[in-house]
């Protein structure tokens, strides 16, 4: 039998997986950026990063992944996700597909992902937990509440988030991700 | 009891425990084919001749020196130092004899060494060491840390104000050896703060989110072994027996959270540690039932369990199962309290208590809101059960500071997950 007559079948769901990770990696990544105008508690975050600050998370061996980091003026933008030629200062890797899908689809939270070890992450830890805080905001604004709830140890309480706060917002962050 | 959909384990020091351990030293140099070993020790060791029985142990093998000028914060500089005088004496092992400080700098000075190089900042984070380094043999002389079995360096860059964290497999030492004798001239307010920081790495293994079955079993272990002794050693601190199962329980606890890290006790009292100098077991003790408290509705049925190794089997199931919980962390207060009175009052319950040598407060009121902020900074917070948020750390800390246990209901809570 010549096997070389038979093609490799490559598996179709893990490149759906792919895709839908990568969707999951633009939107949030671009509405982090959009947070970073719209919350003030987001723009305090930024506030207390470097100027170089340039995060990128990524999905071990090849992909995908997003960047999110402050341009020369200081404002904080989706910077794609080719780290090629940038300065990478926080360096945030899913283990592997199968990890991000956990993570993208909400089964598991970013701590419980780090608890479980699905992340490694290189650069300094208050940057880490600064962004770790920034990306539980940006959930909240970007899902439901029986969602984020899955995503975050805690939805913000009443005084810590007030609906028109939160709604707002929401709008805001779906426009300036969508649009701008 | 659930098991964790992925977890990892690692432990491979080879652990050598006894009354008189140190005397295997000649036989452990020549499992590793050491000829000139270096000592790194530091000057309470050396005035409390714990060096002695080190050199005995060594008998005719020469060692390349020893280093006694570690400071109490192990840092930079003096890992540079200590490994240029191990180069230029051509020694090929090291023997860490002393509490964290100096089995961290040891840590550190095997880095630069091993890696030939002189830029600890070139291996800082996972992932940076990618070999094996210089047979590095630990001889802990406080049962606290558990740096023995851990595969951290925490050193410190004075110069930038920072502390730099190594955590690799390759930094687990080779040797530990725990020999009661190194430890039986600890003083009982030092014996007292160091056992508990030991305890809170059992307990916050147990019940933080990384905590994993083979984290479990040594947690456990280590908080049966360190509450039946705790205060043995303190009243009779001739007692051996007492001494040896302090060391056991306190690496049981190192092997512990170093495979399932800690929570919010941690990364409170890393920053009391950094802004008020207060030392790190002191902190613990205090802060070990605030820690239990606040996540009582994430982690309460695990707290329960550990009921039973603090008190043993007959208090444990005489007590009803909803009652586990709060009477734990009633234990653990008790205990304080009993450590405070062995101690001549020098063990702190809270905050407002601990004072320096001439009395002064070291953590005044004016300082938590400070201490507040830069505990939200602390990697540690990731595997707490339940989030904090800068409100959440100044409640917690100004109740660990009034001496009055969490009001329950200020707890913002989110999703219930104990079972109690």
């Amino acid at each position: 039998m010549n096997i070389a007559k038979y093609p490799e079948i490559k598996s179709t769901s893990k490149r759906l997986k792919k895709i839908y990770v990568a969707i999951m990696l633009w939107i949030v990544g671009r509405a982090i950026a959009a947070a970073a105008k719209v919350d003030r508690e987001v723009k305090e975050e930024f506030k207390g990063l470097d100027d170089k600050f340039m995060m990128h998370l990524h999905v071990l061996p090849s992909g995908p992944g997003m960047i999110v980091g402050k341009d020369k003026n200081g404002k904080v933008k989706y910077m794609g996700w080719n780290p090629a030629g940038k300065k990478i200062t926080l360096d945030m890797k899913i283990k592997n597909i199968e990890a991000a899908m956990l993570m993208f689809t909400f089964q598991e939270s970013t701590c419980v992902a780090s608890a479980h070890n699905r992340l490694a992450v290189s650069g300094n830890v208050p940057d880490t937990m600064a962004f770790i805080r920034i990306l539980n905001i940006v959930e909240t604004y970007l899902l439901p509440k029986v969602i984020t709830s899955l995503a975050v140890k805690r939805y913000p309480k009443w005084s810590e988030m007030n609906p028109l706060r939160k709604h707002l917002g929401r709008i805001l962050i779906y426009i300036r991700t969508f649009t701008f | 009891m659930n098991i964790p959909s992925y977890y990892e384990f690692c432990n491979k020091v080879k652990c050598l425990s006894g009354h008189n351990a140190l005397e295997k030293l000649p036989d452990i140099l020549a499992s590793v084919n050491s000829k000139k070993p270096m000592i790194i020790t530091d000057k309470g060791v050396m005035g409390a001749k714990l060096i002695t029985p080190v050199e005995k142990a060594l008998g005719k093998i020469k060692h390349g020196g020893i280093f006694d000028d570690v400071p109490a914060d192990s840092d930079v500089k003096t890992v540079q130092e200590i490994a240029a005088k191990y180069r230029s004496a051509k020694c090929d092992s090291i023997i860490a004899v002393g509490g964290g400080s100096v089995l961290d700098t040891a840590k550190g000075v095997n880095i630069l060494v091993s890696e030939n190089s002189n830029n600890l900042m070139d291996f800082v984070g996972f992932g940076a060491l990618k070999r094996k380094l210089k047979p590095l043999i630990a001889v802990p002389t406080t049962s606290g840390t558990g740096s023995e079995l851990t595969l951290v360096a925490v050193i410190a860059d004075h110069q930038r104000d920072v502390k730099m964290l190594f955590p690799s497999l390759f930094l687990l030492p080779d040797f530990a050896i725990l020999d009661s004798r190194m430890t039986k001239t600890l003083p009982p307010a030092i014996t007292a703060a160091t056992a508990m920081d030991a305890l809170t790495h059992a307990c916050e293994a147990y019940t933080c989110l990384a905590k994993n079955p083979l984290s479990d079993t040594t947690a456990l272990m280590a908080i049966k072994l360190i509450s039946e002794n705790i205060l043995r050693a303190i009243k009779k601190p001739d007692d051996m027996d007492a001494r040896l199962a302090l060391a056991t329980g306190s690496a049981l606890a190192g092997m512990s959270f170093s495979n399932s890290m800690v929570g919010m006790v941690h990364a409170i009292g890393h920053s009391i540690g950094a802004i008020c100098h207060v030392p790190h077991g002191v902190c613990m003790s205090i802060l070990l039932p605030y820690g239990l408290e606040y996540n009582l509705h994430k982690s309460g049925h695990l707290t329960a369990e550990l009921l039973f190794a603090l008190r043993g089997e007959e208090v444990y199931s005489k007590t009803k199962k909803s009652d586990r919980p709060g009477l734990t962390i009633s234990t653990i207060r008790e205990l304080n309290s009993q450590l405070r009175q062995a101690t001549g009052g020098k063990h702190p319950t809270c905050l407002r208590e601990v004072v320096d040598r001439d009395g002064n407060l070291m953590i005044p009121r004016e300082v938590l809101p400070e201490i507040a902020r830069l505990s939200l900074n602390d990697g540690a917070l990731v595997y707490n059960p339940e989030e904090l948020n800068y409100s959440d750390m100044l409640m917690v800390l100004e109740k660990a500071w009034e001496c009055e246990p969490l009001d329950l209901k200020k707890i913002k809570k989110g999703k219930k997950t104990s079972e109690i």
